[in-house]
């Protein structure tokens, strides 16, 4: 409808006493429920808005992000794909050191230098990680992504998974089941035993198993899930049977022997799917990074201390805050004090628009998130706030098989000041406890607003022709 | 809402949107009225008085706006037919309510210039629905009438026609309402002048006794038909034909009306659409001139 | 006697609602003080300066400081009052993610609004403080929607900008600054109950189209559409952008038969463009320019172009209590333009029938007529005579609380400081979105007022939700004479004996 055909439908947004004067013509209004932006934000919020690539950049961005055709191709040695050179491990978020982390984030180094050989007791592998002689780097600098922990030595066996539409490749190591585990901080002889395990059976097995499949479809098998009521974040347990259903008998015709413990693991532990979950939803963000003027967020990271995230229009910069601590439910006799702050680079799946943005599908996990199922709708529903884009292919029954909201922009976080809702695992604060709980997170409010200072930096003059 | 601590008032003031063809009556001097009609979206009232328009519709903001229509900005008022009511001094009185308007619309807006070409093109997309009276003698003769400008053909089938069929708004009103309106209105604005005083002719016969030979709503319906008045969305059939707008949606909007009003606004447009194209001079796009 | 200041976080409302809120407890019984206001820099000075001690907080926080008989009766008020507002504007309550209803939570940025409202929605009505209006009008744009910015204090590059962005998006930008606009009989903003008719407005200037159009409806002329502008955009800088793009808006539209471009005398050059445009059209277009030619003049030149008669307008001139001073006349204004008007009326002398000495009507005409029409803006429009105008729209007046037109405190308090040898002028404007009842409260400060006369310029229509002639009698009956022309108004005022 043209300006001036008709009375029109009116969009209003700040003064209410406008918007009655129009309830009192009988006008139809769509009213905002206007609040001002995060404090400080108002000057660069107009440079990043004024700039002439932003438009098309978050365009692209999100059409790359979205487009993605993520496909499991292969489980390999760490040392295979990635360039680990001794004695070095990956470890989740943004970089950190020694010195600043966490107990869940030492435990599992320590854990690290005992799977690899690198020390042969723990008070050894303490001493050789406190003086700097171990390299540590974050997983996202190496086209991969570890959960909780995230650390990832040379002999752990990931997941490949390619992006056929766009070329790219992410990684992600195994998942290992619950409770007592390495990327908990966990390491005592029951988490080396079954890392063990999984070095000689369990890794080339699914290695095999996967070469006989040939390459599987991970979006199809995540779009699946979300209407059997996963969101692939804290619930992957439909997504880990259909993964079962396709690899079962390739297990058993690769590895006969081996076949029934195999599956007994992989189907033993509800997030199996998690790890490939996550690496499909990196090789998806991977292709939407480096478009100049994009305010898109490519990566969300924890590293147990810090939250941090990057930005498309911004390069391999990190934008960090403190880490907070999840609100949820504990396992057994814990509480909040034995909790870590928050940890892992699991929220590559918010990045991608499923976990907490698709909790709508998964109302199962509400009442362990400790809430109710319209809780669950309205916390989907407000990331359309502070999203791009609706996803294509991941959709939510519930809504009228409405896309996931999917591709963050940091000038809305800015301007609705709502937080991206991030579904997390809980770790131990002391090293070497392991899981302690399960809940939902909110990240810092100043790594998103100091993204944008930077944007604002970079942003193009709309003036300068 | 409202924040004061005003003392109540005996009357509850409320506001609404008005359509020019009830502003005389709203602007004269207060007289009564009835309720005709209730139903969930509102309600017809009926005034006492000689003149058409007689019957205002009372409207939710979201429903059809009638060209008699006055729309409700809050929630529609609860009525029983045979209510009393008044009308006029600037307001719409209803028990303890007391409506006004609070903007004001026109029900004939004038369509500028058109191109008989492309009236022409976009006529042929006219799609027919199902009106109520397909095959009705009576509508075969008003079409041949229109076309060929043979008057009495024309005036024969409009006697015919008023009052025919079931309903608050019969058919054959609303096949009539809808050609008259696109006789008048397209006729000048592709400077068809036979067109506008077919129109003339059709709106003295057809109002002179409605009000004996149909419902109160029809007779004020057919009264403002009279004058190029329509509701929204025969103005944007219109406005499409003349090439300002798409004319698919506006056509799927139009059979959404009513039971099978809209389809029978549609029978009578499209009659009145190829009579104006057969009144066209042809071939001349007159340059718009101003006086 | 007791107080309570406190802090709610995380709570937002406008300044208009919470200066009304404010209002209401303030009417409560044996209220002494009730603030209730965004915990801003000032607002927080302004409690510690009414003896509060406020808690640390920011902006983005609701702050109430009470001080009276009984405070926790008016937080009670104050609890209802609020949570009918967020019932009204259908927000989600206290839980941050709250109930989900089949909406779901409301929108938070025009972006979604617009996705929301789907393929109904036409206009963006933008009235959020003017540093933050960017976002939400480039929301607009690139939803194909048209924009109308109500709020002032935009930066120039930003009116700019936008307006570039608009004609990519083929959509139209009235404003920043823009107060009125009225869309097929729609009014946005400030605007008066117009019938509907044959005449296209195009204004940079907001109560001065309300001026012209309020005297055509009363000549019995109706008006289709009001396009603001903005009171920026036939400046240098932005190059009437907005106005070229109205102009050819209601070209096109059918039912436009004449268009008035209402607008202070625009930037040179910008008015060899805009008369280009103008020639170009095949719409006449009848020009009103403010400081060149009086609003009453251009709305009666439209008259005769339409061959309507033009009528006397109506006035109720009441003779003055005690001669004044000649010539003192202090101008108390709510519109800038109208404001400017008056200044130059009052400052030419006594027996001049118009503001200037240029021809009437010409758009482009002598650069050399009277600029008095450039004081609007500045706050202090004062005139050549011994007359003082004040435009308390002006921003400088309205940093920091409401518009004069919503907001009658400081007219009030002027009023009651005008010398008893001076003539007081004021405009009082009707229509939506004004005070619903400007009498109520400016009538007693006028049957107050110490001033010599008081004269009263009244804009608006009958059809107006404050009704013309109801506000006429209740300024009379306080002594003070009506017209609903400002120029007559002001010379009134100046030549009053």
């Amino acid at each position: 409808m043209t300006l001036l055909s008709g009375p029109p439908h009116v969009v209003t947004a700040g003064v209410d006493l406008l918007r009655e004067a129009l309830d009192a013509q009988a006008v139809p209004t769509t009213p905002v429920d206007w609040r001002p932006p995060l404090p400080g934000t108002a000057g660069a919020l107009a440079r990043v808005l004024a700039d002439p690539r932003r438009r098309a950049a978050n365009e692209r961005a999100v059409h790359r992000l979205t487009s993605s055709r993520p496909l499991l191709v292969g489980v390999r040695r760490a040392s295979e794909l990635l360039d680990l050179p001794q004695p070095m491990f990956l470890h989740a978020g943004p970089p950190l050191d020694w010195e600043r982390a966490s107990g869940p984030m030492r435990g599992a180094l320590i854990g690290a230098m005992l799977l690899e050989g690198y020390a042969l007791a723990e008070e050894d592998a303490r001493a050789r990680l406190e003086s700097g002689a171990v390299r540590l780097e974050p997983c996202h600098h190496h086209r991969t992504v570890g959960p909780m922990a995230g650390v990832v030595s040379p002999s752990m066996w990931m997941f490949e998974v390619r992006d056929d539409v766009h070329e790219g490749v992410a990684y992600c190591s195994l998942n290992e089941g619950l409770g007592r585990v390495l990327r908990y901080g966990a390491y005592g002889p029951e988490v080396l035993d079954r890392l063990g395990w999984m070095d000689r059976v369990l890794g080339p097995v699914l290695s095999a198993a996967v070469e006989l499949a040939g390459p599987i479809d991970l979006r199809a098998l995540a779009a699946q899930a979300l209407q059997m009521g996963d969101e692939l974040h804290n619930r992957n347990r439909a997504a880990t049977s259909l993964l079962l259903r396709e690899l079962a008998p390739y297990v058993v015709n690769a590895a006969p022997g081996h076949a029934a413990e195999v599956l007994r693991f992989v189907g033993g532990n509800d997030h199996f799917f998690l790890n490939a979950a996550m690496a499909a939803a990196k090789v998806s963000a991977d292709a939407a990074r480096d478009v100049p003027g994009s305010s898109l967020v490519v990566a969300m990271a924890r590293n147990g201390t810090d939250f941090g995230v990057q930005v498309s229009g911004l390069g391999d910069r990190w934008f960090t805050g403190p880490a907070g601590v999840p609100d949820g439910l504990y396992l057994g006799a814990y509480g909040p004090a034995d909790a870590n702050p928050d940890i892992g680079d699991s929220t590559i799946t918010e990045t991608a628009g499923l976990g907490g943005f698709a909790m709508a599908a998964a109302p199962a996990i509400v009442r362990f998130v400790g809430g109710e199922v319209a809780d669950a709708v309205a916390a989907t529903r407000s990331m359309y706030e502070i999203t791009l884009a609706e996803h294509p292919a991941y959709q939510i029954p519930a809504l009228g098989f409405r896309g996931t909201p999917v591709g963050i922009d940091v000038t809305l976080v800015a301007r609705t000041g709502l937080l991206p809702v991030v579904n997390t695992g809980i770790a131990g604060r002391v090293a070497g406890t392991g899981q302690v709980g399960a809940g939902l997170v909110s990240p810092p409010v100043e790594a998103f607003t100091s993204a944008l200072l930077a944007l604002a930096e970079s942003a193009l003059d709309p003036f300068d022709q | 809402m409202t924040v004061g601590t005003r003392a109540r008032r005996p009357h509850v003031h409320a506001t609404g949107a008005a359509s020019t063809a009830v502003r005389p009556l709203l602007d004269a001097p207060r007289r009564a009225a009835r309720v005709l009609a209730a139903f969930p979206a509102g309600a017809y009232l009926q005034v006492r008085t000689d003149r058409e328009p007689s019957v205002i519709a009372l409207l939710a903001s979201g429903a059809t706006r009638l060209p008699n229509a006055v729309l409700l900005a809050g929630e529609p008022p609860r009525l029983t037919v045979g209510d009393d009511a008044s009308v006029g001094d600037g307001a719409v009185r209803l028990g303890r309510l007391s409506l006004r308007a609070s903007r004001w619309w026109d029900p004939a807006p004038p369509l500028g210039e058109a191109d008989p070409a492309a009236l022409r093109e976009a006529a042929a997309g006219l799609t027919a629905g199902e009106p109520a009276l397909a095959g009705e003698p009576a509508v075969e003769l008003l079409a041949s009438g229109c076309a060929s400008g043979r008057l009495l053909d024309v005036l024969t089938a409009a006697e015919r026609l008023v009052g025919l069929g079931p309903g608050l708004t019969p058919s054959g009103d609303d096949v009539l309402a809808g050609l008259m309106v696109t006789l008048r209105l397209l006729g000048a604005a592709t400077g068809a002048g036979r067109a506008v005083w077919l129109a003339d002719w059709l709106a003295a016969t057809v109002t002179y006794d409605a009000r004996t030979r149909t419902t109160p709503l029809s007779a004020t319906l057919l009264h403002c038909a009279a004058l190029g008045q329509a509701s929204p969305e025969v103005a944007a059939v219109l406005r499409a034909l003349t090439g300002r707008g798409p004319l698919e949606p506006a056509l799927r909007r139009l059979h959404r009306l009513g039971h099978t009003s809209g389809s029978d606004l549609a029978q009578g447009i499209g009659i009145g659409a190829r009579s104006v194209l057969s009144f066209c001079p042809s071939g001349s796009f007159r340059s718009r001139e101003y006086a | 006697m007791s107080s309570a200041v406190v802090v709610r976080a995380g709570v937002y409302h406008d300044s208009v609602t919470l200066m009304r809120v404010s209002r209401a407890l303030s009417d409560l019984p044996g209220m002494d003080v009730a603030l209730v206001a965004m915990a801003t820099e000032l607002n927080l000075a302004m409690a510690r300066d009414l003896g509060f001690d406020p808690p640390p907080a920011g902006p983005a926080d609701l702050l109430v400081a009470l001080r009276g008989q009984d405070v926790a009766a008016a937080e009670r008020e104050l609890d209802r009052l609020l949570s009918a507002l967020s019932s009204a504007r259908g927000s989600s309550g206290s839980s941050s993610y709250g109930l989900a209803g089949a909406e779901g939570p409301p929108p938070r940025t025009t972006r979604s609004a617009a996705a929301r409202a789907g393929e109904d929605a036409g206009v963006a009505l933008i009235s959020v403080p003017g540093e933050h209006v960017l976002p939400e009008a480039v929301d607009a744009v690139e939803a194909g929607l048209d924009v109308m910015i109500f709020s002032d204090g935009v930066p120039v590059w930003q009116e700019v900008l936008l307006k570039r962005l608009a004609a990519e998006h083929g959509v139209l930008v009235m404003g920043p600054d823009c107060g009125t606009a009225v869309i097929a009989g729609v009014g946005l903003g400030f605007a008066n109950v117009l019938r509907p008719g044959p005449v296209g407005v195009v204004a940079a200037s907001g109560t001065g189209a309300q001026q012209v159009t309020s005297l055509l409806d009363l000549a019995g002329v109706g008006v289709r559409h009001v396009l603001g502008v903005g009171g920026r955009d036939l400046s240098r800088e932005v190059g009437g952008l907005s106005a070229v793009r109205a102009l050819r808006l209601l070209d096109e539209d059918p039912a436009t038969e004449l268009i008035v471009l209402v607008s202070k005398p625009p930037d040179p050059e910008v008015a060899r463009a805009v008369q280009e445009v103008v020639e170009s059209l095949r719409t006449p277009v009848v020009p009103a320019l403010t400081g060149r030619d009086d609003l009453t003049d251009a709305a009666e030149r439209v008259l005769r172009a339409l061959g309507t008669p033009v009528p006397a307008w109506p006035s109720w001139p009441a003779p003055a209590r005690r001669p004044p001073k000649p010539g003192a006349v202090r101008g108390l204004y709510a519109g800038g333009t109208l404001c400017a008007e008056a200044a130059a009326i009052a400052a030419s002398g006594p027996g001049a029938a118009s503001a200037s000495g240029a021809a009437p009507g010409s758009w482009s005409g002598s650069e050399s007529g009277s600029e008095a029409g450039a004081g609007t803006g500045s706050g202090e429009a004062s005139g050549r005579g011994s007359g003082e105008f004040v435009d308390f729209g002006d921003d400088a007046y309205t940093r920091g609380r409401a518009h004069p037109l919503i907001d009658p405190a400081l007219r009030l308090d002027a009023l009651a400081r005008v010398g008893p040898g001076e003539v007081a002028l004021l405009d009082v404007v009707l229509g939506h979105g004004a005070d619903p009842d400007p009498a109520a409260s400016l009538a007693p400060a006028v049957a107050r007022c110490p001033a010599a006369a008081v004269v009263v310029a009244l804009v608006g229509t009958e059809g107006d939700p404050q009704g013309l002639h109801r506000q006429a009698a209740a300024f009379r009956e306080a002594g003070a004479s009506v017209f609903v022309s400002n120029a007559q108004a002001a010379r009134y005022a100046r030549d009053l004996r």
